[in-house]
Order: structure tokens, then sequence, then C-alpha cells
């Protein structure tokens, strides 16, 4: 078994009865506080459960009396749920499956093929992280409604959510930084095998890299799943809106208790996604910590 | 074998001199598709950002230059000044609430040994919600009539307040939901660190006769000290771009007391259709926030 770090007080501290209070009190603290911070959820929740009278009934009454279950059953069918987690759950994968492909290829060959100039690449695609998305968010709705040169539009396509989405240096500085920790010795086994750089890339890097790419594919599921604004623009006709977008309008002239029960179910798969991923979710926070 | 195939590490000019083209191209290849979606959405944009700024931009027919005239229409507009003053006090809420929040937070559940790991998730969840589900919900806590908080406050006998209708409450209302949705993800940040302090700092400080808050203020405080100079910097670059809890809730009001940048760039951008006044907005915006990123940078080196 192994033994609990110690914090701040030592062993010897906290079993004493001073240490013993203070524990308790930060505890009850923390619970109370943590209470407050899963709340909404709670809220809505019970919310949902409530019969259109009771939502509407002044004072602290939490729970309602009879579970009105069918409430998530109308929520979950009048506003079309599931299309919209399916759509959240496309521009969300897309995004993610084009991010990695695209990051992992160019990181790469800077790590490995070294191209001339490829300092110098790196140094110019780590200078968006600088520059933050909605300085340019405009531009960008310009230049999806219709593509320069090709003279294409992606408005009402996913794939007007899905390369942009691919955009990211900081994927890239992590997997070039993690490529080049492989061991040379590897590479050359394979290189006098005569491999060529598209077979090592996929029959032995990407294989090697599948932690850091697991994590990497949450952590931007995550925030793509989350994002608002470019779907907002991109994304006019409903039927294709991911539950971000989508959700908030439409339920304004439905009952509190039918909005309530739609929001607690759209907050399911982002939990559930953190349950399963729990082991991985905070090396995956500290990795995004250092994004600019 | 290997010493005729594969250039020597020890002679970097000859290496230099001769550019192996043929393992060029390949390399080139993989580098291709990110340099295109670089170019396409965050390149171009950014440049074409510059030029619209000075333009009168028409989605239909030809742009016209108008040299600065988008510079003093946002300057000449009232709600620059208000949207900018908003902003000032966001970030000095949000620093107020919810900056030292998480280092308090992390401070004590580093301390709760077993039950660390539970805290951290909790406190994390809020994180995980797209704000626009986060904002149903709290809608309905913020509701004048029947909300949560007004029926808690009738419980104490207190009256109840108007939380998003009153300009006093308004922005406060919206930075406590930004510290729900933000202060996990930066606990785990502080915990980190926390947990990275050596053990043998603190026993030593204990055989030198440190209490406990002597050893929370010589020893963590300062060990955290350098991750809470870049965090302040990315929450006051988070704050400025507060968009969708002003947009969806207040509507940039009670008498624009919520306005943001962001939102008033978007409200020109497309409900005005007037992209070149909005790309002014933007290059300020751009300015700002570019002067933080700098800073971040620059701490982010300093303490690495």
């Amino acid at each position: 078994m192994s033994t609990v770090q110690r914090g701040i007080l030592s062993h010897t501290e906290a079993r004493s009865l001073g240490g013993r209070l203070t524990y308790w009190l930060i505890f009850a603290f923390l619970l109370a506080l943590s209470l407050a911070f899963v709340f909404p959820f709670f809220y809505a929740l019970t919310a949902g459960l409530k019969n259109s009278a009771e939502i509407y009934r002044p004072g602290l009454n939490l729970l309602p009396k009879v579970a009105q279950w069918k409430n998530y059953a109308d929520a979950w069918q009048r506003f079309n749920m599931l299309g919209m987690f399916r759509n959240s759950f496309a521009v969300a994968l897309g995004g993610v499956a084009g991010q990695l492909l695209i990051s992992s290829l160019a990181a790469y060959s800077l790590a490995r093929l070294k191209p001339v100039g490829g300092k110098l690449m790196l140094l110019i695609f780590l200078m968006s992280l600088a520059i933050p998305g909605i300085a340019y968010i405009i531009p960008l709705y310009i230049t999806l409604v219709r593509l320069p040169i090709l003279n294409i539009s992606l408005l009402n396509n996913y794939w007007g959510l899905w390369l942009p989405y691919s955009v990211s240096a900081f994927a890239i500085l992590m997997l070039k930084n993690f490529f080049e920790q492989i061991p040379q010795d590897i590479y050359d086994a394979a290189a006098v095998d005569g491999a060529s750089p598209l077979r090592i890339f996929f029959t032995i890097t990407l294989p090697l890299s599948r932690s850091i790419l697991l994590i990497l594919a949450m952590l931007s599921f995550v925030g793509l799943w989350k994002d608002f604004m470019l779907p907002l623009l991109v994304l006019r006709e409903a039927s294709l809106q991911p539950i971000t977008v989508r959700l908030y309008t439409l339920v304004q002239n439905f009952p509190q208790n039918l909005q309530l029960a739609a929001a607690f179910m759209a907050m399911v798969p982002p939990l559930i996604v953190a349950f399963l991923m729990q082991r991985y979710m905070k090396g995956g926070m500290l990795l995004g910590s250092v994004k600019g | 074998m290997r010493s005729s195939t594969i250039p020597s590490a020890k002679a970097p000019a000859i290496k230099r001199r001769r550019i192996r083209w043929r393992e060029q191209i390949p390399a080139w290849l993989f580098l291709l598709p990110a340099l295109v979606v670089f170019a396409y959405f965050v390149w171009y944009p950014m440049l074409v950002a510059i030029g619209y700024s000075f333009q009168h931009v028409s989605l239909v027919g030809e742009s016209t230059w108008v040299g600065l005239s988008n510079y003093q229409r946002m300057l000449a507009d009232p709600l620059f000044v208000t949207a900018w003053q908003n902003i000032f006090n966001y970030t000095l809420l949000s620093l107020v609430f919810g900056f030292f929040v998480p280092v308090l937070l992390a401070l004590m559940i580093n301390e709760m040994r077993r039950a660390t790991p539970f805290f951290q998730l909790v406190y994390y969840l809020p994180t995980l919600i797209p704000v626009t589900i986060a904002l149903l919900v709290w809608r309905q806590i913020y509701a004048p009539e029947g909300g949560l908080l007004n029926s808690l406050l009738q419980m104490v006998s207190l009256p109840p307040q108007l939380w998003l209708q009153n300009p006093a409450l308004a922005k406060f209302a919206i930075v406590i939901i930004m510290t729900w949705a933000g202060a996990g993800g930066t606990v785990l940040i502080y915990l980190a660190a926390l947990q990275d302090i050596p053990m043998e700092l603190y026993e030593a400080a204990e055989l030198d006769g440190f209490g406990p808050w002597q050893r929370v203020r010589y020893i963590a405080i300062p060990n955290l000290a350098s991750k809470m100079q870049v965090l302040l910097v990315l929450q006051i670059i988070a704050v400025v771009q507060v968009f969708a809890e002003p947009m969806l809730l207040t509507e940039g009001g009670p008498a624009n007391s919520t306005l943001t940048p962001v939102l008033a760039s978007y409200r020109i951008a497309f409900l005005q259709n007037d992209f070149g006044l909005a790309s002014a907005w933007s290059i300020t915006l751009l300015v700002v926030l570019s002067i933080f990123s700098i800073i971040h940078v620059w701490a982010s080196n300093r303490n690495s």
C-alpha cells in the first residue's frame, strides 16, 4: 500500500488534536463549497423533475413532490436532443481527428525529417498561440463564406468547422517534443529495413505516441464540444447546429422545467468523458496549462 | 555503413551546405497540410483583419479603402468607452473574486490526503460544461421571481434582488459564473505545483521551528508565485474576451453595463453588417490582448 504524501502539516501534526480539528474544519469547508460547485448540476436535475406548477412556486423547494421523469422524455423528444448530440459529436470528433492528423504530420516533419527552415516554421506556427482567435474571427468568417482561390463557401458545412479546428500550434509543439524523445535507434532500424517516412510515421511513431495523442484528443474534444462562437457563425441552419448553439435559443419558449431537464441532459456527456478519463485528466490539464 | 549514409552530427557546417533535396520533399509534404490550414484559417484572416480595419468592407461588391475613418467612428462611439470600462471592471472583479479562490482551494485540498482526488474532480466538473448550457441553469438561479438566490434571500428575510437587471449587480453575477466555470482548472495547476515542492523543505522548516502558517507563508506561497504570475495574465486574457455570458444572459444590458468589446464587435459585424468598423474593434482587441500575451510569454519564460 502506498503511503499518503504529507501536506504542509506533518503526519505527527495531522494526528494531534489540533491537526485533526484543522483537518475536519477544512474538510467541512471544502465539502460545503464543493456542494455549491455541483449545485447547478443538482438544481438542473431536480428542477427538471418538477411539474409546471412547482417550478414557478416561490420559496426554496428544491425537490419535487413527485418526480416527473416524463419531463426528460418530453425534452428529449421535443428538442430533438439526439440530433443535437449527434451534431456536437460530429463537430468535435471531426475537429479532433483533423487536429491530430495534421498536427502529428507537421510535428513528425519538424522533429524527424528536419526541413530546411523548420525552426522558423515552428516559430511562425507558435505565433498563433499569442494571438487569440477572437481578434480575427470576423475575417475568418468572411474567409469561410468564400475561400480565397478555391472560391467555395463552407457555411452550413461541417468542413467549415473541421478545417479551422485542425489548426493547433499547441498540439504541434507537444507532439514535436514527444517525437524527439523516441529513441533514434528505432528509426534507424526502420530506415535500414527501407521503410518510407510515411510508413515509419504510421507504423512506428503514432503507435508509440498513443498516450500523448489520447491526452491531446481529450483536451481538444472537451474544448471543441464547448465551442460556441465559431459554430454560431458557420452553422446558420438549425438542423446542423451543435447543442451549444441550438439548445439555448430553442428552449426559450418552453416551460422552465423542460429547459432544465434539457440542460441537465446536455451536461451528462462531458461528465461521462470526465469520469472515463479521470486518470488522464490531470496530465491533460497540466499540459493545457502551458497553452498560451 | 552508418557513417557513410548518415552525415556526422559533429560537422554541422558541412551538413548545412549539403542539403539533401530528396529528403526535403517528404519533409515539406508532411508539413503541407498544416501550412494550408494555418494559411487559410490563421495567417490570411490575421492579415485581412488589419486590412479590413482601413476599408469599407462589402461582402458582395468591391471593398474601398477609407483610411482611418473606421477608427475615428469607433472612438467617437460612446459604446467604445463603455465596453472597455466594463472590461476593466470585469477584470478587477474577477481578480478580486476569482484569482485567490483557486490558490486557497489548492492549499486546502492539498492537506486533504486521501480525499484530495475527490475534491479535485468535483471542483473540476464545471470547467467541462459548455457555457451556453451552464447559462440555462444560472438564469434560473438568478431569476427575479422563483429564482433560487432570491428564495434563499427570502428565507433569511432579505429583500430580493434583480441580479441580472440591476446594473450594479449584473457584472458581479457574471463574474460569479466565470469563477464557477474556471476555478477548477486553475486549482489543478496549483495543486500540481504544491505537490512538486520537496517534502524535505517542510521537514527542514519544522526542525527550524517554523509553524504551519510560516510554512505556508515562506515555502508554499513562494513556490506558487511563478504559477500565480502566469495564471494572473492568462485570467486577464480570458476575461477580456468575455462574450457568451453577456450576449445570452443580459444582452449587454441593463443600460450597457455588461457590454464587452467582443460582444460589441459581434453586433457591429453581424447585425449591422459593418465589417470594417467591427475590424477596427478587433484590431484594438488584438493590440490589448497581444500586450498581455507578450507579458505572459515573458513571465513563463522567466519562470521556466
